[in-house]
């Protein structure tokens, strides 16, 4: 993310630089991404490695890192399991479109969802277009069908035993930025709801992805008063630089 | 690729497999888990009750490195979702009276990423002095992979946080609840929170899909030393573990037998823990009858309050 920030400053570039190559030597055979230089196991980060990488990547090395991506799919979309739920009558609401895991071979969620369908969203004039628009669209339709009753979005649940559960800021905020460009009659709402979120929110995070997912669909809202929660990192900070940018018209995860 | 274990963890793993893999019996007289009871409340007294429970026990941590691990979950100050920061704050110096050389607080939400920020709207900021130095996003700590002395459907190993494997004492501090899958949430159920969000995401799916029973068993089966206090003062009902209701039950439950902890918690909450999956499977000493556990303090019948459970748990409740 603080990389993703400091891409439109000048000033930052030997430093970008310096990142840039670091994550890049990070990437493994299969052509994903660990979390962590002592985890051996490429994971959801593989979308943010192409997020920030992917001029900077010979082509061939971006091409394994797509690739990788496409091959990753929630657990619960796989044709057996779908066939097993239909079984036991489990099928319905969560069985809509295809999203993307957090760790492989496990259910998909919300954010790694959001975060592989704007990598893709990136790339896709790199590659043939079909394939990755294909996915990007279910993608989607994934994150449709997880949206909570409120409007918003929280980390992929929307019912538990029967019940609904609510939405968070941070991942109602997420879900905003992939859905840019969307023409649906159900944005409005969501949108709704990440101004009452935008109202509420009690931390810096949260605040950033909410004015992020807001300015995707040329809504930013004013910056948040003086009383804004502290940021508690580097992370904090850096999403806060990507609102200000998204708010100022130019943004990392869109081109 | 990371180290995949030191000597000091295949040394604990071992000993926790050994304990975890005797048979399920009743103690011989004399050699009975002990749980303790104690009545208390948010106030002054607080401190004092944990560290008496604590001196029952006699909990040596002189010179050692205890970490203290509460449950939080949620923003949402008004519902008795997290472990009250007194509670925490009561440990911290209980644990620093004793002799720690070193005691901290970590934690690693499921759910919500900010964690600080829950943290500060959970009054942890406000009630722990110099909280910030003292606590650990577990979520981002740096990790190692350990292989698993008890493995889950398909789960063998485990990428978990350093913080949590270099230290000599964990502490669970969870919250009485009730849980929508499991029935009760307690100490056991707490050690979900070490697993590295920033490796396995928020919600930690791969433990859902290896069992959630079976991924309880495995994770307390990394962490052969443990202590358990149960803020109970004011806990969960209905549909817990985040959506239910706040219920006051008035007590604090600590031991260091986890099993027997629990399984008292569960007959305070009204629920047969002998239903309940995971202390089933865990019990190796009859923990979940009540003849096979020594109760100190409080007794049972007197502090019990039947916490609501959702119409999918009535079956286990004690009859």
């Amino acid at each position: 993310m603080a990389l993703l920030a400091c891409g439109c400053e000048p000033a930052a570039a030997a430093h970008l630089e310096r990142g840039a190559q670091y994550l890049a030597a990070l990437q493994r055979p299969d052509g994903g991404w660990p979390p962590r230089a002592s985890v051996d196991q490429s994971t959801w980060v593989t979308a943010l490695a192409v997020l920030v990488l992917h001029e900077r990547l010979p082509g061939e090395a971006v091409a394994k890192a797509v690739r990788w991506l496409l091959e990753q799919s929630g657990e619960e979309s796989r044709f057996f399991r779908r066939l097993r739920m239909w079984l036991l009558g489990l099928g319905g609401a969560h069985a809509e479109g295809e999203g993307w895991p957090w760790f492989p071979e496990t259910a998909a969620w919300v954010s790694p969802t959001v975060f592989t369908v704007l990598a893709l969203e990136m790339v896709k004039e790199r590659f043939p277009a079909s394939e990755l628009e294909a996915r990007t669209r279910a993608g989607r339709r994934f994150l449709w069908s997880r949206r909570c009753q409120d409007g918003g979005w929280n980390h992929g649940s929307t019912k538990v035993l029967g019940y609904d559960a609510g939405s968070y800021p941070e991942t109602t905020g997420q879900a905003l930025l992939a859905m840019r460009g969307e023409q649906s009659a159900r944005l409005p709402e969501a949108l709704a709801a990440a101004e009452g979120h935008l109202r509420t929110c009690r931390s810096s995070g949260g605040l950033s992805w909410l004015r992020l997912g807001l300015a995707a669909h040329a809504r930013p809202p004013a910056r948040p008063a003086a009383s804004e929660p502290p940021w508690r990192g580097l992370m904090d900070v850096a999403l806060w630089l990507l609102a200000d940018q998204a708010a100022a018209g130019t943004s990392a995860f869109w081109s | 690729m990371g180290k995949l274990l030191s000597r000091r963890q295949v040394l604990a793993g071992s000993a926790a497999l050994a304990t975890w893999t005797s048979c399920s019996r009743a103690p011989a007289p004399g050699s009975q888990p002990r749980v303790t009871i104690l009545r208390s409340g948010y106030g002054q007294g607080l401190r004092d009750d944990v560290r008496r429970l604590l001196t029952g026990h006699k909990v040596d941590v002189r010179g050692r490195r205890v970490l203290l691990k509460p449950n939080l979950v949620e923003f949402d100050p008004g519902a008795a979702i997290n472990t009250h920061p007194l509670v925490v704050l009561a440990a911290l110096e209980a644990f620093r009276g004793l002799g720690a050389a070193d005691v901290r607080i970590a934690e690693g939400p499921g759910h919500r990423r900010p964690t600080l920020d829950l943290a500060d709207a959970a009054g942890y900021f406000q009630t722990v002095p110099d909280f910030e130095r003292l606590f650990t996003d577990l979520n981002l700590d740096e990790v190692a992979r350990v292989r698993l002395p008890r493995a889950a459907r398909g789960l063998r190993s485990l990428y978990l946080p350093k913080t949590a494997l270099d230290c000599d004492l964990l502490v669970s501090l969870p919250k009485m609840k009730t849980h929508h899958w499991v029935g009760a949430t307690l100490g056991m159920k707490n050690l979900f929170g070490l697993v590295p969000g920033a490796v396995y995401g928020w919600p930690k799916n791969i433990l859902h899909w290896a069992g959630i029973d079976e991924s309880i068993m495995a994770l307390n089966s990394v962490f052969p030393r443990m202590f358990t206090i149960v803020d109970g003062i004011e806990g969960m009902e209905g549909n817990g573990p985040i959506q239910g209701r706040r219920k006051p039950a008035g007590v604090i439950v600590g031991g260091g037998d986890r099993v027997a902890v629990d399984a008292t918690c569960c007959r305070i909450m009204g629920i047969d823990p002998s239903k309940v999956g995971y202390l089933k499977m865990a019990e190796t000493r009859g923990q979940t009858g009540e003849a096979n556990v020594r109760q100190i303090g409080e007794p049972i019948q007197s502090v019990r309050t039947a916490f609501d459970l959702l119409p999918e748990f009535r079956s286990i409740r004690l009859s």
